[in-house]
């Protein structure tokens, strides 16, 4: 490409007329006459082609894999290569581990029974702040966030049923909402049936099952808001895993920039009102309830 | 002269200026194609806005399109002519597309299981023991052992020239201060097996053996409702005109009818196999003609750092060993017996492996009792493992010092007689 230009470069810098374009030459030379001549306007060329710059090809995959994706750093840019959000860039290299939110993914062939999956490993990822742990059931293994006393070896339930009576789920297992008793510590909510878990996924958080009422079901997000979802959505039963995360030192600013950070601007600004007391009712309970499903569509 | 030479230099900027004088129209005019430029003396930098999606065509049926094709040129109103696409009458490999894969001549509805040398199975020795219907028996067999420890089979400083092979390999092989993994185990290997060939004069069944590298394996069998196949190589063969004697007597075998198969719910024994639907069906291929004068497998020599682009673990080595070692006396089975499975064979089909990183030694005994593998009833096969044998601990260029003090020392430490003698009955089985 480089080279192409080049040469194209070269070709309108020599001086006799290129022999190729006899007839479109003299087409040119009438123009010519027309537009004022000037030399000046090229003022160089490029001898190197650019880079393809934040192109997201490592995204862009069909079929599920357990490898680790390498992935490319956007430093906050976006695909016209304006920063998009600052304060990041640099850090150690990261690969991108594909998690599987959609829990109740069954097995081809194998639809709509309970399935049980075994813990393989369980393993820091450096793309969140919890866990992962990849199961292994069937023919298929997969990523999944593991929950707080998911080990290897164990073995973890999922189901899609909801029967008459609430089930005893331990740790680690999911359900839809409707299967579970009222006061379950959840996780990995999803808020519409089948989209795949969006909620509570962080390292150290879960959710509450207030209650139920006719087909739906309340949860009480990690920020005491409190969301109404049907009651098929599936959950996982248990905390996310890292519970410690939020008392991690970071020791030193550098260790920031380990996990591609960047510092912010250091400039003194006066605390306003943000920055005092507040009293505020709760937010009131918000609803994904009437939302079409995924399966509707 | 100088007057033409302006004129000329005139006539090439006036070219200049209208190329880019064009390239511009062309540019406010196409928003699709190329979007980079490499000119530099414009603004050529704005973002172009997405291309617009496509209309939607509306087909009514029964009602016919007035297009523009029979007016050879484009006409406002008149819709778009659609044409059938081309195809060429004549071959051109470099346009050749594949036809779908339902449509390929060896496609089948039923998949089959692949095992390659690459494959690295989830669950390691008991995932293999499943898929071969095999007894496991930690530790070699007796006989074997006794044929280890008899005084008259060991070579004439047999310690001495071992370590001698080690350092060898680990020091003085190449002129590398610290010579690699892949490099020092295949040397090793080579120098033990040189060794062992001494006692030919002993025993001159030893001579009727060749080494075969780089064969080419492929065997057949169900297991259950499933078809697996095991293909690839694996690296080094030792080939014998005789068979090896079994192992075990009937009545051994008779009692492995009695044994359980390990099962590991909810993961399913195919996990990690290659899944196809392209493929022969009955391929059996030992890797040799028919007419080959060793056709008789009897020891499979494997390194853990052969492949730089696998690296597998510890029990999925392991686990490989087992399957390629029941491969081989599988596909001897099949020409031997037929490809019709059987509960029990006549004549058990023995078969060793011995896999090595360069200091740690797996050995392996394989008897093939039967081919009969749908069931998990009846007579199993048998298979004696031993894991995890130390040539020597330590084989250090340099010390390791820690706290000023030597913990240990340069050069070979920690030298155990004991590999290299089950290495050499397994060796000597069948020639003593």
């Amino acid at each position: 490409m480089a080279l192409s230009c080049l040469t194209r470069a070269l070709r309108s810098l020599t001086v006799s007329q290129p022999a190729l374009l006899s007839s479109q030459a003299a087409a040119q030379s009438n123009l010519g006459a027309q537009m004022p001549t000037t030399v000046g306007h090229c003022r160089g060329f490029l001898t190197t082609a650019p880079l393809e710059q934040n192109k997201t090809f490592w995204k862009q995959r069909e079929k599920y894999t357990i490898r680790p994706i390498g992935m490319k750093k956007t430093g906050g840019r976006d695909h016209t290569g304006r920063i998009r959000t600052h304060g990041i860039g640099g850090g150690h290299k990261q690969r991108y581990r594909w998690v599987d939110f959609q829990r109740l993914r069954y097995e081809s062939g194998k639809e709509a029974q309970p399935f049980e999956e075994k813990v393989v490993e369980v393993r820091y990822d450096p793309c969140r702040s919890a866990d992962v742990a990849l199961v292994a059931g069937g023919n298929r293994k997969r990523w999944i966030i593991a929950t707080e006393n998911m080990q290897a070896g164990d073995v973890i339930k999922t189901s899609g049923v909801i029967g008459r009576m609430a089930v005893l789920a331990n740790e680690g297992d999911a359900y839809p909402l409707g299967a579970l008793p009222v006061g379950t510590l959840v996780n990995n909510l999803e808020i519409q049936p089948g989209k795949g878990s969006e909620y509570i996924r962080a390292a150290g958080t879960n959710g509450v099952l207030l209650r139920k009422v006719n087909g739906t079901a309340i949860v009480q997000l990690p920020s005491r808001q409190q969301v109404q979802v049907l009651e098929t959505c599936m959950v996982t039963v248990g905390r996310v895993s890292n519970i410690d995360h939020n008392k991690e030192i970071i020791g030193k600013a550098g260790r920031n920039r380990w996990f591609g950070v960047r510092p912010s601007s250091g400039l003194w600004q006066r605390k306003g009102g943000w920055a005092g007391r507040k009293i505020k009712p709760l937010p009131s309970m918000k609803s994904y309830v009437n939302l079409p499903s995924i399966a509707a569509k | 002269m100088f007057p033409e030479t302006a004129q000329c230099l005139k006539a090439a900027s006036s070219l200049f200026s209208q190329t880019v004088y064009l390239k511009e129209l062309r540019r406010l005019s196409a928003h699709g194609g190329a979007r980079r430029h490499f000119g530099v003396s414009r603004c050529l930098t704005a973002k172009v806005p997405p291309a617009p999606k496509p209309r939607q065509k509306v087909e009514i049926p029964g009602l016919e399109m007035v297009t523009y094709g029979e007016r050879m040129h484009y006409v406002p109103g008149l819709s778009k002519p659609i044409y059938p696409g081309w195809e060429r009458d004549y071959k051109d490999p470099r346009y050749y597309r594949s036809p779908p894969v339902q449509d390929m001549p060896l496609y089948k509805e039923k998949p089959c299981y692949v095992f390659s040398q690459r494959t690295s199975m989830l669950e390691g020795v008991r995932q293999a023991l499943w898929l071969t219907k095999t007894k496991l028996i930690s530790g070699l067999p007796p006989q074997l052992v006794s044929l280890a420890e008899d005084p008259a089979n060991q070579i004439p400083d047999q310690d001495e020239r071992v370590q001698n092979a080690i350092k060898h390999a680990r020091f003085w092989d190449t002129t590398v201060e610290r010579p690699g993994k892949e490099k020092y185990s295949n040397t090793l290997l080579i120098n033990l097996m040189h060794l062992c060939a001494t006692l030919q004069s002993v025993h001159p069944a030893i001579g009727r053996r060749i080494l075969a590298e780089k064969y080419l394996l492929a065997a057949t069998w169900k297991r259950g409702e499933d078809l697996f196949q095991i293909r690839g190589q694996n690296r080094l063969l030792h080939n014998c005109m005789d068979p090896l004697p079994e192992v075990s007597g009937k009545q051994e075998v008779a009692d492995t009818a009695d044994h359980v198969l390990e099962t590991f719910y909810p993961v399913s024994p195919t996990i990690d196999l290659q899944k196809i639907h392209m493929y022969e069906e009955e391929v059996n291929c030992s890797g040799f003609r028919d007419d080959y004068p060793y056709p008789h497998a009897h020891t499979l020599y494997f390194l853990e750092a052969a492949d730089a682009r696998c690296k597998l673990r510890i029990d999925q080595f392991r686990a490989n060993m087992l399957m390629f070692t029941f491969g081989n006396a599988l596909a001897r089975a099949h020409k031997l017996y037929g490809t019709q499975p059987q509960c029990v064979l006549d004549r058990p089909i023995t078969v060793q492996a011995v896999g090595t990183n360069g200091r740690m030694f797996q050995f392996m005994v394989f008897q093939l009792n039967t081919t009969d593998l749908s069931g998990d009833n009846g007579v199993k096969n048998q298979v004696w493992l031993d894991e995890d044998v130390e040539l020597y601990e330590f084989a250090k260029v340099q010390p390791l010092i820690k706290k000023k003090q030597v913990k240990v020392p340069a050069g070979l430490a920690g030298y155990k007689p004991d590999a290299f003698s089950k290495f050499l009955a397994l060796y000597l089985h069948g020639a003593v």
